[in-house]
Parts: structure tokens; sequence; C-alpha cells
């Protein structure tokens, strides 16, 4: 399975590139999703099911 | 602060809704149609206008862009103004989104039967309908930002996020997959040739369906599954992860479709490797909508719309899984050209787009018109008459995938194809097409059990046009220009426009780092000093094959299996293809590859086999095209054609384009004289006479050239 991405003849540099940069965007918003308050999922994730808005934000 | 008194506009819901349900009925009609042609080539009718090669985008592009594009305005209208607490933007642009989107179905419609098409998947529709459509969906951009710019809401919740993100895409794909030269009213040529050309459409293609068939639809599932389940999704975080690691793997995958053709093999890997990927995201999210569930299955059992949305989940799972499966090498080489392809989209189409459209309408119907679904029975025997439809319809198709791939490939103990007679492989799967008609028929016998209900249903109650509604305005805040307490994504759901500015910069990315080397770098697409451009007459009759659809049926590209140079010659190199606007390389042999045809039979055999194709192919499935004798070659159009290619960049010599027509006229007359000779007695001017001479040219330059190729191909 890894034979088909590992001999390129002179192609790895965008294979790694790509991958580098897949990595570094993963970490990026897995540090972000880390960081968010509970609060704030709550208050976005009951959005759909409410007729009126939210009374407060935790933020604003 | 008071409350603000307003309507949500639910009449354009409905409009959209209406469009759905007829469409639907039409597109998959069409996609029953060509289904028997498949066993019965009788069923064109006899007509050129109904045969399998010009109805098969007609079946696609409808049930794609007709079917599921007015869902997905259905959804997103309908979601979008309650997500937001506000009307749309605009009525106006509301009416002219809808009108001139039934407007663009309309003229593909009448276009691609006449054999109007660019022969790009998916993007048939010849220049001036791009251009329609580019208009449109420009209105539909600015009502959609209009209504989030004038909400109530702060903060935009994930299923808007997947509008934006399917806005901006579809957008960049449409456009960088229609630079096309206009040489009529109604044929153009695309500016990019072969290899170049094959990497744009299938980085349209595929992300056709992620961002067209994948990404508004999760967005609805985002917003319908915790409304119908009365509980907020699973988890929220996950929808986030979800959402940004799709659309930056996504748009990287489409490679895949040209695994083992001459594309550079970097940028297969490429394919493949973000296609593997692409698992983890779309798992995410299926799980993410079942386990909204957790908790309500008791709903399920009683919930008809419950039901529809859990099958499909279920299906986007199956599809999703499958779909990295496919793209491993020594899968794709024995899947790809065969059904087991038709299988896949199918599972995703049915299942995932079909259903959810389902249980979207037998929810949102009801409430437009405060009122009661007419028939529950009704419902759920649309349920299990649409679940046994797609299993009817994807079982028998993985069989004959099975069985066909691995026909094709097989060789006897001496070393020779067992099959080599290509018309043996398709004989075989014959009863599997059958009952994969029979299969359509249930699913297509569902939705009109679901028209005819919801029709009731509407018919019965009163429409709620303008639903009253009321919320506080948003007040202006005052946000610290660096948040050091404040996460950057709630700024970024603050705030539309930086919000799609990101979104188009995560999925330019992977276009960009597969395109740009490709166009850009010599080694990439090796020239071959022996090809060289077509004669006038081929290039009249590459333009007859195009506008039959041949390319449905038939690829033009030759893998480097021994059990394809066996059957069909030497492997396709990328420097053969240099003049080819555009690509025809297919991506479906439901009859063989075509690519080392020129010279394989004699112009006898083909005016025969185009005639009457069972005269020399005893049981083919392949129609007859009388017409090609009746209509005589249009050569008003030569000198036009040969101007846009040399603007493009294929080297015809100067002023060309003024004699070009007594070139074709001489090399008709040989091909009509070879065919008297063999007691065929047509005219020159004859369309068959084009087509036969591009068929015979077809991979030639290298055949007695070979030491013309370079040596890394």
């Amino acid at each position: 399975m890894f034979n088909q991405i590992k001999n390129l003849a002179g192609g790895e540099i965008y294979l790694v590139t790509s991958l580098l940069m897949f990595m570094v965007f993963f970490v990026i918003v897995g540090v972000y999703l880390l960081k968010l308050s509970k609060k704030h999922i709550e208050v976005m994730s009951e959005i759909p099911l409410q007729e009126n808005q939210p009374d407060v934000y935790e933020e604003d | 602060m008071q409350l603000e008194k307003f309507t949500y506009d639910n009449r354009i819901v409905r409009n959209f809704g209406i469009a759905t349900l007829v469409w639907g009925i039409i597109g998959m009609t069409v996609g029953l149609l060509v289904a028997m042609q498949l066993f019965k080539p009788a069923m064109n009718m006899g007509s050129q206008y109904t045969t399998f090669g010009r109805i098969r985008p007609l079946h696609t592009n409808a049930v794609i862009f007709a079917f599921v594009g007015n869902a997905i305005f259905m959804g997103v209208y309908y979601s979008l103004q309650r997500l937001l607490k506000a009307r749309m933007f605009s009525d106006v642009l509301s009416k002219i989104h809808f009108w001139g989107w039934q407007l663009i179905i309309l003229s593909a419609v009448i276009t691609l039967p006449l054999g109007f098409t660019t022969s790009h998947e998916y993007a048939e529709l010849e220049w001036p309908i791009d251009i329609a459509i580019t208009i449109i969906w420009v209105v539909f951009g600015i009502n959609m930002f209009g209504t989030i710019i004038k909400r109530r809401e702060r903060h935009l919740y994930v299923a808007i996020w997947f509008y934006i993100a399917t806005f901006v895409t579809i957008a960049v794909l449409h456009i960088v997959n229609s630079f096309e030269l206009p040489i009529s009213f109604m044929k153009s040529y695309y500016l990019y040739a072969g290899v170049q050309d094959a990497l744009v459409q299938w980085w349209y293609g595929h992300n056709a369906v992620a961002f067209f068939l994948t990404t508004p639809y999760l967005g609805m599932m985002y917003y319908f599954l915790p409304k119908m389940a009365g509980r907020p999704v699973y988890s929220y975080k996950l929808s986030i992860l979800h959402f940004w690691s799709l659309i930056f793997i996504y748009i990287w995958a489409g490679p895949h479709h040209l695994l083992y053709t001459s594309l550079p093999g970097w940028a297969q890997s490429l394919g493949v490797a973000f296609s593997i990927m692409l698992i983890a995201p779309s798992w995410g999210g299926m799980i993410n909508g079942l386990l909204t569930l957790r908790g309500a299955w008791d709903k399920v059992r009683e919930d008809v719309t419950l039901k529809f949305m859990v099958v499909a989940l279920t299906a986007y799972g199956m599809a999703t899984f499958e779909g990295p499966l496919l793209s491993l090498k020594q899968i794709n080489g024995v899947a790809h050209f065969t059904d087991w392809i038709v299988a896949h989209v199918h599972v995703g189409a049915l299942g995932w787009n079909g259903f959810l459209t389902f249980g979207v309408l037998y929810w949102l119907i009801p409430r437009i018109y405060k009122t009661e679904l007419y028939s529950k029975k009704l419902a759920r025997f649309h349920f299990w008459i649409g679940t046994l439809g797609i299993l009817f319809y994807a079982i028998p198709m993985y069989w004959a995938g099975f069985t066909q791939g691995l026909m094709w490939k097989e060789f006897t103990p001496e070393g020779l194809l067992k099959y080599p007679n290509f018309l043996a492989t398709t004989l075989q799967i014959i009863p599997m097409h059958v009952l994969r008609s029979v299969g359509g028929a249930l699913y297509l016998t569902g939705v009109i059990v679901m028209t005819y209900n919801l029709a009731k249903t509407m018919l019965g109650a009163k429409l709620v046009a303008n639903e009253p509604a009321e919320a506080m305005p948003l007040t202006k805040i005052i946000v610290d220009s660096s948040p050091a307490d404040k996460a950057w994504h709630r700024v970024l759901e603050r705030k539309p426009m930086k919000f799609m500015v990101l979104s188009l910069i995560i999925i330019l990315i992977g276009g960009m780092v597969e395109m740009m080397p490709t166009f850009t770098i010599q080694s990439n697409v090796p020239t071959i000093a022996s090809v060289k451009p077509y004669t006038a007459l081929e290039l009249q009759g590459r333009d007859l094959y195009i506008r039959e659809g041949c390319v449905n049926c038939h690829s033009q590209t030759v893998r480097p299996f021994r059990s394809e140079t066996e059957r069909y010659g030497e492997y396709s190199k990328a420097g053969e293809f240099v003049y080819d606007h555009p690509f025809l390389w297919g991506s479906k042999r439901t009859g063989p590859d075509l690519h080392r045809v020129g010279g394989k039979y004699s112009d006898a055999w083909h005016y025969n086999h185009l005639v009457d194709p069972t005269s020399m192919s005893p049981g083919s499935i392949m129609p007859p095209y009388p017409w090609l004798i009746e209509q005589q070659l249009d050569i008003t159009t030569t000198a036009s054609k040969i101007r846009a290619m040399r603007t493009l960049g294929v080297p015809y010599s100067e002023g060309y384009d003024k004699h070009a027509n007594d070139d074709l006229k001489i090399q008709a007359e040989k091909i009509a004289l070879d065919l008297k000779q063999n007691n065929i007695k047509v005219k020159s001017d004859r369309e068959i006479v084009a087509i036969i001479a591009y068929l015979q040219r077809l991979g030639t330059d290298i055949k007695a050239n070979k030491e013309t190729i370079p040596s890394n191909q």
C-alpha cells in the first residue's frame, strides 16, 4: 500500500510538502479546538433548536 | 432594545422544493431510459436525440444540478433564514436565482440531446450556459451574504460554514473548468489540452462531488438532523474539525480519477495519499450525525424523516469508505472503467443525496404549510421501496463491476488473454444491467409516490408564504483588535467575509500544488516528435465523436498493464495528447478503449460497424448511427476551428485555415474511394467519412515511430 506513495522518481518533494502543510494545518485546528470554551460550544450547538436568540454570549 | 418583527420567506423554499420534485422525476426517468439502453439499444427509439451518448450527460446533469441543486437551494433558503434570524436579503434576487436556475436546466435539456457538449463530465454545458451559471451563482452568493450581513444572530452556525465553502469552491471550480475558446454560438475548445485538461477536469469532477453533493448536504445535515431529533448535534467540536479538515483534504484528491494514466506519477500519488486521509473527516461527520440520534432511536422507529436520515448517513459512510479504497492503485486497477464505479456513485447519489433530500422534504413541506403530512403510510412505503431500489441497483452493479474487471485481466495458462473479445465481457454482465434497471424503477416509483403524497399535502392546506418571527437586532460590539482571551474562530464566526477568504485560501492550496507544476514544468508532459496535429477532416471527425458522446462508453487511454497492452497495444503517453482540446480519456469502458484503434480495422469495417454494430460484432449493445450517413458534414466551421486551434498553440501553418477544406475534401474522397472498392457507396461529404478518418488516426502517431518516444515514457 505504501509503495505507491514512496517510489516517486523525484516527485517526493510534492508529497512531503503537501503532507507537511496538512500536518501544520491539522495541528492548528487541533490546538484551537482544545482551547475552545465549553460554554461557547454549548451556545453554538443550541442555535438550530432555538426559536429565539440566546440571552447571553459569553464573550460579548 | 426592542424586538424586531420580520417574516421568513417560505414561498421561495416551496418553489425550490417543487422544482426538486419535478426535476427529480425527469432526471431519474432519463436515468432509467439510459440504463435500459445498455441491454436493449433499441430503447433509443431510433433517434439521435435520445441515444445513450447524448442523454447520459442529460441524466447526470439533471440529477446533480437540477434535482440535488434545487434541493440544496431549498435547504439553504429554509435553514439560513432561521439560523440567522433574518429574511433572505432580497426577494427579487431569490426570484432571479430560482427562475435563472430553472432556465439553465431547461437549456441543458434542450442542448445536450442536440449534441452541444464540451465533453467534460458534469461540465458538458457549452460556454453561453457556463456564463449564465456564473451569473446566477453570483446572484445566489449576493443573496446569501446579504442575508448574513443583515442577520440578527451574531455567530454563524456550522451549517452556514458549509454553505459558504460550497459557494466559494463551486465558483472557483466552475470558472477554472470553463476556460473555453468559443468558436461559434454553441461550440468551444478548452484552453487546456491532454494531460493538463484531464487534471483540471478531474480536479473539477471530484470536487463537484465534494462541494456540490457533499458540503451543502452536510450543512443541511447539521441543521435538519438536530431539528428532527429535537436535540443538538452530538459534538460541535467535531463538526469544526470535520469542516476544516474536509475542505482542506478533499480538494487534493482529484487525481485518483487518473491513476495509471500518463498524468505525472507524483500527482497520482498525492491524489492517493489525500484520498486515504479523507476517510477521517468523512467518518467524523457521519459518526457525528448518527450519534446525534443517541437516546433518540425510539424516534427513528416512529418518524419516517429520521429513517431517511439514518439511511442517508449510512450510505454516506459507505461511499466515503469505499472512495479511499478505490483510490488505492491495486484496487483502482481492477475497478476503474467498470460498473463498480457506477455502483459507488449511486450509493452516494441514491442513498446520501436522495434519501437526505426526501427526509428534508417530508419534514419541511408540512411545516411551511402548517399542516400534517397527507399520508405517513405512503411515506413509509416510499422509504422501503427506495431502500429496496438502492439494493437492487447497487448489488448487481458491484457484481457486474467485479466480473468485468476480472475478466479483462484474466490470462490463460499459455499467457494469452482469456477473453480477447471485449464483447464477451459485456455480454456476461447484461443480466446485472437488467436487474439494475429494476432497482432504478423501484427507486423512481418511490419518488413518484412521494410527489403524490407531498402534492396532496400542499393542496390540502395553505402555504404560510411569510412566516412571522421576531428577534433582537444585533448591537455593535467594540472588539479588541488582538483579543488575547478570545479564540480566533469565534472572531471568524462573526466575520463572514474573512471566513470566506480563509476557506478560499484553504481550497486553493491543493489545486495549486497539483496544477502549477503540471502546467509549467516541461518534463511533466514530454513532447513526442512524431505526434502531429489532426488533419482538418480528423478534427471535424473528432468533434462529431464529441457530439455523439462516444466518450461516455469508450476510453482513450491505455494503462500500462499487460492485460491492456495485450488487448489494445502500446500504453498511452502524455506527449500523444498535446493537441487534444479537450482530452477524451473517458471514465467508463462500456465498450473497448479506442486509443489504439487507428489502423486496426478497415474503413469498411468502421462504416458497417457504425451503421449497424451487430453486423460486425454480433450481440453488440452499441447503438447504430445511421444518421451519420444521412447528414452532410458542416465544413463551414473548418476555418474557424483551425484558427482557434492555432490560437491555442496547435502548430498549423499560418493561413492554413483558408485552404484546410481543400485538404479535407481530398482526404474524404480517398476514404470514400476506399469504401467504394469494398462495395460501399457513400458520398464523401457525409459525416461518417469524417468520423472514420478520426478513428483511423487514433494512436497511430507513435505506432510506426516508436523510436521517437522519450526514454522516460
